[in-house]
């Protein structure tokens, strides 16, 4: 299924999927995302063709994502931080924030699953592992 | 001798914790690994890729690493193992 990118015409909101969510998670108004092109959506993320990408602080995104989830981030505080060493390092060199415990294929498809936080939880080392973690080790499942 | 591969990644942990039990094995046994970082040399990611269709069924469907590689045999070993499961692979024919 190929996915698409979507605008709501209220408030400018981006969906990148299959089908446009139903209800605008942002300004709450029904049947509001009408298709655009991959151009338009990069346009309106960038805010403009001279306004930079605000930056975001990665390691508070993920205690926050993980906050909403039955895994956290790892209390290993120096592991956490040698990966996020090399998360950054692979989005300098590769464009993206790549797993450092695995290898970009160059495949556009494949490598996207590499993307951290990958989608960890169908894993063999989390998927019914009592302590399980992320292959990388980044997120352990809390106990 | 075998040619063994080792693949690993400079900011991975599991690998970062192979490499003294790599180092232990190659000192008191006398096997040699050949050792390929893979995010930071391209050549070494590319010789990694080569192997993809050995690499990527044993473990996971992906490239993992660290990785142990048994380039004769295609004898594969992904992720942190023990001293003596190193050993047996290292040994075996």
């Amino acid at each position: 299924m190929k996915k698409k990118y979507w605008r709501c015409f209220v408030c400018n909101d981006i969906h990148y999927g299959v089908a446009p969510p139903e209800l605008c998670p942002t300004c709450k108004v029904l049947n509001a995302y009408v298709e655009i092109t991959a151009e338009e959506a990069r346009k309106i993320l960038g805010g403009g063709p001279d306004t930079a990408f605000a930056p975001v602080d990665f390691r508070e995104a993920i205690e926050r994502f993980a906050a909403g989830n039955e895994f956290m981030v790892n209390p290993d505080e120096e592991k956490v931080q040698t990966l996020l060493r090399g998360v950054f390092e692979n989005e300098k060199n590769h464009g993206f924030k790549y797993c450092p415990c695995r290898l970009r294929t160059k495949d556009w498809d494949e490598d996207l699953k590499l993307v951290c936080p990958c989608n960890f939880t169908i894993h063999e080392t989390y998927r019914g592992v009592k302590n399980g973690e992320c292959w990388c080790g980044l997120f352990v499942r809390r106990t | 001798m075998a040619k063994l591969l080792m693949f690993h990644g400079r900011e991975c942990p599991h690998c970062k914790k192979m490499m003294p039990v790599v180092e232990k094995l190659e000192e008191e046994t006398g096997v040699s690994f050949e050792k390929h970082e893979v995010w930071h040399d391209e050549k070494s990611a590319d010789l990694m890729r080569s192997y993809r269709t050995v690499i990527a069924p044993k473990c996971g469907g992906q490239l993992k690493v660290p990785t142990f590689l048994n380039a004769e045999t295609n004898d594969v070993i992904c992720g942190e193992v023990d001293y003596d499961k190193l050993k047996a692979w290292a040994e075996k024919k």
